[in-house]
């Protein structure tokens, strides 16, 4: 797999007092699904805002879809990535769900008919559609943030950035917004960042990203970095439940192998077990 | 001597007589018990919010009473005389960090004891004693609270609330936003607040884990009604009507029960890693008795 974004021997600080990065190199393959993990104050999001173009860098070079990231080139790039912030309420800039998915549109001097489609189009695949003449404050966490994300699927970038997307919204809200990314991930072929603290949000990436005080710990598939408890801990993250029920068993002298095992596996392996044993 | 909390017959409707009016408590009857840990849970927009905030008076019943000790809040209640019930009910809110705005973390914590009355002086040993009680060094007293981590920003403004010598404290998705380190940090400060200053504890969460942790009560809400009143146990047993509720189980139910579906023998519910451990390895040794 070709990288989709490129980062090379990055420096960023917001003041003297508080360096980001001092020298941080790291890729994003296209197609792929990368969590960025690390607790708060690691950085992940700086990164995120130094990728779109919203925070400028000190050295470094930064690369999008091919196109270094310069002046130039930053509408381009910023066409290319669309950012789920943390925080429904900061990100709804409509007077009603269909405004506010136009707007992305609008900027781009979208004619107005395929405007119209464009938006009934992505409503309609985030399912909120039946709400397009609701007014923010009617709306759920979870139903804004589906509204987000349709007004960023409307221009139709490659690459979407989630930043926290699912951490201020109830547990069903979570889920049902992780399930519409896998689904417009398989069906579009993005590429999708999820930059988290929820290890179960981690689970589901092809790849994860440790970061820590600004700097790469360790670039991993998430099987892997499961397996070390220790480290999370250490970095101020969770272990999943299922590594730490498996732990606990083996320290009942249950045989569970020592490899990492998903929700499924696990149980798979606990029955298999408790009918031959 | 801390104060029982009680719920009788409260409605409350929002905008009430206009075109928007929207009921969001419906006829709640509800106890809340001196030195209880009170878990209330519920969908998003289930009147929990709503709920909390009738225990100081920020809202006053559209109909019924609530009572807070001496305290009687219903809708004749004024905004004169209030003082002394919201000095003794603290109240964080969600992302209460956001409310942070003085120059440094121990202007901010003495702000609300100053806002009562208190002497600086006083304000600031009240204000020592809340960074001590949050385990908050002394020495961040004059750092600027946005230089502070999320974790630790939370903490300067529940010590805020905590300067006022509150007997019962409300905490409103206290976790919500922190990194894992940040959300046991939090956990246990409410659980210390709980055990060893015999604080009255009422959370609002949607974290399942953290009720069957700490709550020996559970409210659970819907549509403006509390649905069911009970212990963590009784309120989870029942895996479809937590589901119609709109809620989830905790993490270590709803592996259970996955493991049931799959033909795996367990006995109970069990609540939390030690007591699904138990249960699994009972199984596995054969003294199931299923």
């Amino acid at each position: 797999m070709a990288n989709i974004i490129t980062v090379d021997h990055l420096s960023f600080e917001y003041n003297e007092k508080t360096p980001v990065f001092k020298d941080l190199s790291m890729a994003v393959k296209a197609g792929e699904w990368l969590a960025v993990i690390g607790q708060n104050g690691s950085g992940k999001s700086t990164l995120a805002k130094l990728i779109d173009g919203l925070l400028e860098f000190d050295t470094g070079t930064i690369t999008v879809g091919g196109l270094i990231l310069n002046y130039e080139n930053l509408a381009a790039i910023r066409d290319q990535i669309g950012i789920v912030f943390q925080n429904p309420d900061n990100q709804f800039v409509g007077a009603t769900v269909e405004e506010d998915v136009a707007f992305g549109l609008e900027n781009r001097q979208v004619p107005r008919e395929q405007m119209v489609k464009l938006v009934e189009k992505n409503l309609k695949l985030v399912n909120m559609w039946n709400f397009k003449d609701r007014i923010p404050a009617s709306l759920s966490g979870g139903q804004k943030q589906r509204v987000a994300i349709a007004g960023i699927l409307a221009v139709e970038p490659q690459i979407i950035i989630l930043d926290e997307a699912t951490s201020m919204l109830d547990p069903l809200g979570r889920q049902d917004i992780i399930q519409l990314i896998r689904q417009l991930k398989a069906e579009r072929n993005l590429t999708v960042i999820s930059i988290t603290h929820d290890i179960n949000e981690a689970a589901l990436a092809d790849r994860v990203l440790l970061l820590n005080q600004g700097e790469v710990v360790e670039e991993t598939t998430p099987a892997q970095i499961f397996e070390e408890t220790d480290k999370l801990t250490h970095y101020g993250l969770d272990t999943p439940f299922v590594v730490q029920l498996a732990q606990r068993l083996r320290d009942q002298n249950i045989p569970i192998p020592k490899q990492y095992m998903d929700e499924k596996e696990l149980i798979q392996w606990l029955q298999t077990y408790n009918s031959t044993k | 001597m801390a104060a029982n909390i009680q719920f009788d017959q409260v409605s409350y409707t929002y905008q009430a007589g206009s075109p928007e009016a929207h009921e969001a408590l419906s006829d709640v009857s509800l106890t809340i018990s001196a030195d209880s840990y009170t878990a209330i849970i519920g969908h998003t927009g289930s009147g929990k919010s709503t709920l909390i905030q009738h225990i100081n008076a920020l809202l006053k019943p559209t109909n019924g009473t609530v009572t807070v000790g001496d305290f009687t809040i219903d809708n004749q209640t004024t905004n004169k005389n209030l003082r002394p019930l919201r000095k003794q009910v603290g109240m964080v809110f969600q992302f209460p960090e956001k409310q942070l705005f003085e120059e440094t973390v121990i202007k901010d914590i003495m702000f609300g004891p100053k806002n009562y009355g208190a002497s600086d002086e006083e304000a600031l040993q009240a204000g020592l004693k809340a960074m001590d009680l949050v385990g908050l060094p002394q020495k961040y007293q004059d750092t600027a609270p946005l230089d502070l981590s999320g974790g630790q920003m939370r903490r300067v403004a529940i010590a805020g609330v905590l300067a006022m010598q509150p007997e019962i404290l409300i905490l409103d998705e206290p976790t919500a936003g922190l990194d894992p380190r940040g959300h046991d940090e939090i956990m246990q400060l409410v659980q210390q607040l709980h055990e060893q200053q015999h604080m009255t504890i009422v959370v609002v969460t949607h974290q399942m884990d953290d009720v069957i942790q700490a709550a020996d009560q559970v409210v659970v809400m819907s549509a403006g009604t509390v649905q069911k009143v009970g212990t963590p146990a009784q309120i989870f047993s029942d895996k479809k009507w937590v589901k119609q509720m709109q809620l989830t189980l905790p993490t270590s139910t709803a592996f259970a029960a996955k493991l049931k579906a799959a033909g795996f023998p367990l006995m109970d519910v069990p609540l939390g890693l030690d007591q699904l451990t138990m249960a699994i390895t009972q199984t596995l040794r054969g003294d199931s008795h299923e």
